[in-house]
Parts: C-alpha cells; structure tokens; sequence
C-alpha cells in the first residue's frame, strides 16, 4: 500500500465516493465525492499532536469497538496516507487541537465536501466483502454471552498490535481462556441467512487455532465443523499440521451455546459424527467464525457503475469460468471479494488480471467490440416523426441509447453488447440488429419451417444458454425428436413476437421460446425483457384460443441438457396426442390473426428479398425446378 | 430416451409421502440430533443417521427400527436447521411409508377399561388427535348381563399416546400402557422420598 501510494503514476484517493459514471470503456467520466477530513493532507506530517490532547472518546470501528479512540484519529496505525481526521459526529468544537497543530496549521474546521469530475479509461473495483453479524443465530448467544466472540473480534484480540497487546483474554472477566471453541459455518452454508459457502472459514479456523495453540501449548482448542474443505496447494498440508499439533475437530454443527451464569463457561452441544451421539462439551470462550456477505452498499455501487448481482448480491462476472474478473460492462473490471467470497491468493490473482485487463483498454488506440450492435433506420422511427415514444432506450439495459423526444435514439455503439432487446421492442421495426435482422431471422424461420411445418418444434433459443443447452444435450446423447428446428438468436430479449406470429402463420405445430435463467443472463435484464414479452405472447394465444402448451416458455441453462432434451420431447408428445386434421383445422382457423399481427415486420427493409432467397432455397432442397 | 429411468428408491418413496420432500436437502452436519431433546435420553435416536439411512435405502432396518416412531414434533431441531429441513414431517413421512408397507407403530396407545367405562364421551373430546370415537359394542357385565353399549374405540396409528384421555376420563377407565395412574403416583411417591418431603 505504502508502494502504490509512492508511486509515480498512481493516485491514491481515500475517504473518497464515486458519485457517478458517464461514458463508456476507454472514455469514462467519474465524479468523486472527496469527503472533508477537516485536515489539510499536504499539511498534516501525520504526528498525532491532535489526537493525544482530543477529549473525545468513541469505540474505535477497526478494534471492533473493543478499545475506545479519539475524535481526531488515523482509522489504524499503518493508515495510508497517515493523515489525521476529525470525527465531526463526536467533536464538542474545543478546539484543543486547532491549538496542538500549532504552525502546521493544518486543521480547518470550515472545510466542505468536495466535488470533482475525472477522466478514466478502465473501472476497476475492488470492495471487498462484510461481516455477517452472528447476534440474529438466537442459539449461539452472542451479544448476550460475553465470551460468545466473532472471528474478527478474536483476530484483534490476538493481534500484538490489538488492544490488548497480544494477550488473550475473555471479555467476561479478563481471564486467559485454557479452552476454545471455534464453530464454523455461522451463517454460511445457512438457507436461513446465506446459503453459500464462504470459501476460506475453514482455512481461517485452521489458522487461528494453529496461531493459538503455538503461543499457548496448553491450551484446548476444538474445531466444530460440518465439512472441513481444504481444496487449493498446500492447505491439506496446513490441515494436517493442525491435527499434529493436537487440535481437536469435532464433525457436527452446534445446536446450542449455553452460558453458566456464575462462572460465565460455555456449554457446546453438538453432535459428535465418529460416536454417533450427541456430547456437551465445556469452554472458557468461543470463536464464531461467521459468514462472508457482500458489503451493505452493493445496490448503490452496482447502480452506479450498471454491474449486476449474482444472487445474494455479489458483482456478477461476465462468464464465471472464462472471463471471471470482467464486468457485463465494458471497461468495468471485478477483483477480489466483491465478486464472490475468496481467499487471499484468489484475491491477488483475480486481482492482477482486472489490472492487466484494464491495462489492455488504456493501451489500445481503438477498442474492438462485438459486431451484433443495434442500428435506427431513422425514417421509419415514430419519434423522429415527432411522436412519442422512447420504447428501444427502455428496453436497453446498459444505457447505450440515447433518447431525445422529437428525434430518432441514437445509439451509443461502444456501450452497445447486441442483446437485441430494443430491435424486438421496437413498435415499427425501425431498429434492426446487424448480423441478426429481421430480414434474416424471418428467412430462416421459412426455411426451418419449409416441409410439412405442423410437425415441427421450432426451438427459439438465446446464444449463451439455451443453445448450449441443445448442445449440451447433444453431446451428451440426450435423444430428443428429430422435428426440432433450432433458431438461434443472441438473447432472448430478441425474440420478437411478429417472430412467433410468423412461425404459427406458417403453421408451425409448436414453438419453444427459451432463454436463461433470470439470474444467469449475460445481458443484465434482457431475459426480463424477453419473459414479459413471452408472458404478453401466451395471454394473448390463450385468448385466440390455442391449444395449451404449443406455445411454451422455458428457461434453460447451458448445463441443463437433460432438461432441453425433456421439454422437446414433451412438445413433440403433445403434437402426438393432437389429431392431425383438428391440429391442421386449428392452424387454418388461427392464421388469418397471425397474419395481421405479422404483417408490420413483413414492410421492413430487405424482408421481401430475403424471403425469397430462402424460397428460391427451399426449392432448390425439394429438387425443384429454381 | 430420458435420463432418469430408474426405479423407485426408498429415498423416492419418503420424498414422495407428504413433508419427506425435502429430505436431499440434509447435508448431515448433525444439528438435529444435537438438538433434540429424546436423542439425550435414547442414544439410539439420531435423525440426522436415519435420514442418512434413507438416502442410502437401508429399507428394512428403517422401517422395522422402533426409533422412527419416537419423534414428538417439538420442532426445535426444525428452528436450527441450517437446510430447513423439517425433521418432524420427514419422521411422518417415513412413519406413513412403514404403515403403507404393512409395519405397525411401536408406541403406547391407550387402552379402554370396557368394564368400567360409563360410556360419558369425555375422552373423545379431549382427543387433540381424533382417535377415539363411540362405537356401539356388546359387552359382559357382572359375568351375566350382556349389554350393548356405546364404547370409545382407539385408533392405534392416529393415537400419538399423550395421555390426555387418561387424565380427562372421571373413573379411570382409559389408560395409556407404561404411564398408568399408579405408576406416575409410584414416581411421585419415589420423588419425594429422594428428595426428603
């Protein structure tokens, strides 16, 4: 930290906020919010005068308010920079500081906020994760139990430079515990609070106990785990030096932390798997080592920088195997914790890629982007016509459409990721989606749907789960019907509904609308784009009065080929149990509807020649005369 | 053609009785079995194994086990279930399967003195489970007589064996085996000697 704050090119901005995000990779504009320290940082040496004469008092957050600091404080010892601060929520204004800081002059109470505008290539975060607070577990007693104590409490109290210098000491009555209990997976691995693993509790727990029992021989110290995972190089390793050095480890997970009253022990009741009953074991302290949870401002910080979540509000990745230190942003790079629960090695791996990542953006002159970006045909925009609408800037889930009333959006390429959300929105057609127009996608739904159509489950499937859920499928030898025909889009936010109207009007016997689930889309919100739209689409088949089930929406994900095959061949089974001529009779009776609901995407640009491409296509397959 | 084409495990069939469903949840880290207050006194009783012993399809030794019939659905091992499984209805599970594959509750039910019942009908409505109900009888009175009469009949799998009958009935004519009137006086009796009243 020390080096990063010395170096040349890099600008170390603490106690600050970013407020806001404009622009796109390579050309961001950031606005920070420098908050008032009421110190002057090119005037403070960092020499403490203020705080030894401050006669405030608070708990100091980062001993977990075991140990009180003052008003003028540093957040800790190795602050960098090492300039003082004032906390104006407890200062009484004596001034005694003003006069301690002498000629420096350092401190000025009339300080403000401030607000600055900057330009940056590449977005990097990196914040971290909290602290689950064990005190909403009613059985394990902390915050009732003195001696009941957090993973972090623990590591203060234990640490030399802690408030208590290093010497352990149980808050109850400020004895040296000879018996410890740390418990494992307080709130993690919990579908009551987090259902997730935290990843590193169990190596923590090792190395507490480890740190302990090498200072304190004697003294007891139990594991109570529910799995103990130790899965990178070396860990096992580590495992089996804690065993060697005679920690206990108890598999089974405490059911309850009881207090005697006088004497202020604790009572662990658990399970003890290898005797197969329950045991009641007694300690002067115990050790609860609580889950990892996103911090409590992850909704503000991914508003702001337009990240979405995974579930329980870690920062979603943009591929979690193969790109798991991007952002679906562009420019906006994940290292650390924030993007999900790890270890310190992780951390720095995931780390220096984020860096040489954003370093790729601020070393390129241009920026390559994916070629599937949306573009306006502007005279046949209703808005530039002087109408309202703003539809496709709606629809758009990174914000790349600029939309002024009275003229055609303009759409901000570079920010474009080509879900095709606002192409398919679009009331008249009038935005198409490069190397996924209209004109195309209605040419191939004629060609997938040339002989015999009523047979045939057309399959709409979106590029990042369900087709890699037919593929998956298939390479797995998961056997579904050969009537299947696959049309891929990118998203389904793409799958426009004139798509649908046209495939039954070519008398389709069933189509499939399939995208990811709404917590996997690689397009923030496109599947919710393209779920409203399905569910719009059901009602109003409902209403034509359709035979349930020919028009079917599922979300499959790229490993549920199992599924994908499943849900095929149940469509094929109904078209079995449909009579063919009351199937043909229904297809006849519906197509005039479809027919009129189809007919706008019909007018727009290349669709009459595309379609008869694909005709002059079919005939040529048939072995018809072209 | 479809992946799953095996047949139907004994997992499957608790999964498929009413409250087993979520029993694949269970990830065996014992907070149950610590937590229950019968396991402290019958060591025999370890839900967290039974579960594990219906995952691994040991039918037989489930099912025909007297320990599956001791869950008193306190549910405090449900309040501290990180999985949120209920162990409660995943026991009723299991009970219904053993009854359905023809195995009878080992439990006290309770039992009707014919003899000295008077036939009042406070039994049936002290029943918080609904198993006793009047029933038209024959029966001997006084070695001679042969009456008719309108006797409570006890429903063996709905009776929990609670004992609130007992305490209701006004002659003592219903009792539930091993916690009869005079045994729980003979304890109270034993009590106070112990403790010197």
């Amino acid at each position: 930290m020390v080096d990063a704050a010395r170096h040349p090119k890099v600008d170390v901005r603490t106690y600050t906020e970013v407020e806001r995000v404009d622009g796109f990779v390579g050309n961001f504009k950031v606005q920070l919010r420098e908050k008032s320290r009421y110190v002057y940082a090119d005037r403070c040496n960092g020499c403490g005068e203020c705080a030894k004469v401050c006669p405030i008092e608070v708990p100091n957050y980062f001993e977990m308010s075991l140990a009180p600091r003052k008003a003028a404080y540093v957040p800790m010892s190795q602050s960098v920079p090492l300039i003082y601060n004032i906390d104006m929520d407890a200062c009484i204004h004596c001034y005694k500081c003003v006069e301690a800081c002498g000629k420096l002059d350092a401190i000025d109470f009339s300080m403000e906020d401030e607000l600055v505008w900057e330009d940056v290539g590449a977005i990097v975060v990196a914040t971290g994760f909290s602290h689950f607070d064990p005190s909403v577990i009613p059985e394990y007693g902390y915050g009732r139990y003195p001696n009941v104590v957090t993973a972090i409490e623990m590591e203060r109290l234990n640490n030399s430079a802690g408030p208590t210098a290093g010497n352990l000491v149980r808050p109850s009555d400020g004895a040296n515990p000879r018996r410890l209990a740390i418990v494992n997976c307080v709130g993690s691995r919990d579908k009551r609070f987090n259902p997730w693993c935290s990843n590193f509790c169990c190596m923590y727990a090792i190395k507490n106990a480890v740190l302990l029992k090498q200072t304190h021989p004697d003294m007891d110290i139990t594991i109570y785990y529910i799995d103990i995972r130790t899965p990178l190089k070396g860990y096992e390793a580590f495992y089996d030096r804690a065993r060697e050095m005679d920690i206990h480890f108890i598999q089974g997970r405490p059911s309850l932390i009881a207090e005697d009253p006088e004497t202020k022990n604790l009572y662990v009741h658990s399970e003890n798997m290898a005797l197969g009953h329950a045991i009641e074991r007694e300690y002067d302290m115990v050790m609860l080592n609580q889950a990892a949870v996103p911090q409590p401002d992850v909704d503000t910080v991914s508003s702001v920088l337009n990240i979405t979540q995974s579930p329980g509000g870690w920062y979603m990745e943009y591929h979690p195997k193969l790109r798991p230190m991007d952002s679906p942003t562009d420019g906006v790079f994940l290292a650390g914790a924030c993007q999900g629960a790890k270890d310190i090695p992780s951390s720095v791996a995931q780390g220096s890629a984020a860096a040489s990542r954003a370093g790729r953006v601020l070393h390129a002159p241009e920026w390559e982007i994916e070629p599937v970006v949306a573009s306006v045909w502007e005279d046949r925009c209703i808005s530039a016509q002087g109408r309202k609408c703003g539809v496709c800037a709606r629809a758009c889930p990174y914000g790349a459409i600029q939309y002024e009333e009275g003229k055609a959006p303009q759409i901000v390429v570079a920010k474009c990721h080509g879900c095709g959300g606002c192409v398919a929105e679009c009331p008249q057609n009038a935005i198409t989606q490069l190397h996924f127009t209209d004109a195309q996608i209605l040419a191939q739904i004629r060609a997938l749907l040339a002989d015999r159509p009523e047979e045939k489950v057309l399959a709409f499937r979106c590029h990042w789960c369900s087709y890699g859920g037919a593929d998956m499928a298939g390479t797995s030898h998961f056997e579904y019907t050969a009537n299947e025909r696959g049309l891929r889009v990118m998203c389904s936010a793409r799958m426009d509904t004139d798509f649908v109207y046209e495939a039954f009007r070519l008398g389709a016997g069933t189509v499939l609308y399939s995208g990811c689930h709404p917590q996997d889309c690689h397009y923030i919100t496109g599947q919710r784009v393209g779920s409203t739209r399905a569910d719009r689409l059901l009602r109003a088949f409902d209403r034509m009065g359709m035979t349930p089930g020919r028009f079917r929406i599922e979300w499959i994900s790229a490993a549920e080929g199992d599924k994908y095959a499943r849900v095929i061949n149940e469509m094929q089974q109904l078209l079995d149990s449909i009579p063919r001529d009351q199937l043909l009779e229904e297809i006849e009776q519906l197509r005039p509807q479809m027919e009129k609901r189809a007919r706008r995407m019909r007018e727009a640009p290349q669709v009459e020649e595309a379609l008869e491409f694909a005709d002059r296509l079919k005939a040529a397959m048939m072995g018809e005369e072209v | 053609m479809a992946s799953h084409t095996s047949s139907e495990t004994f997992a499957d069939q608790v999964r498929a009785s009413p409250g087993g469903e979520k029993i694949t949840r269970c990830f065996s880290c014992g907070t149950c079995t610590a937590a229950c207050p019968i396991q402290w006194i019958e060591e025999n009783y370890n839900p967290r194994r039974i579960i594990k012993m219906v995952m691994l399809g040991m039918k037989e030794q489930v099912l025909s086990s007297p320990v599956i019939w001791l869950c008193s659905a306190c549910d405090i091992c449900y309040r501290r279930c990180p999985q949120d499984v209920r162990i409660s209805d995943v026991m009723k599970a299991i009970r219904d399967v053993a009854i359905r594959e023809g195995y009878k509750p080992v439990r006290a039910v309770a039992q009707v003195n014919e003899r000295a019942c008077s036939s009042c009908g406070m039994c049936v409505q002290a029943c918080p489970y609904q198993a006793i109900e009047l029933t038209p009888r024959w029966v001997t009175i006084q070695q001679v007589m042969r009456q008719q009469r309108a006797l409570p009949k006890v429903d063996e799998f709905l009776c929990q064996g609670c004992g609130v009958c007992t305490v209701t009935c006004p002659v003592s004519a219903i009792t539930v085996a091993d916690i009869g009137d005079d045994r729980v006086v003979a304890q109270i009796r034993e009590f106070a000697q112990e403790t010197g009243w």
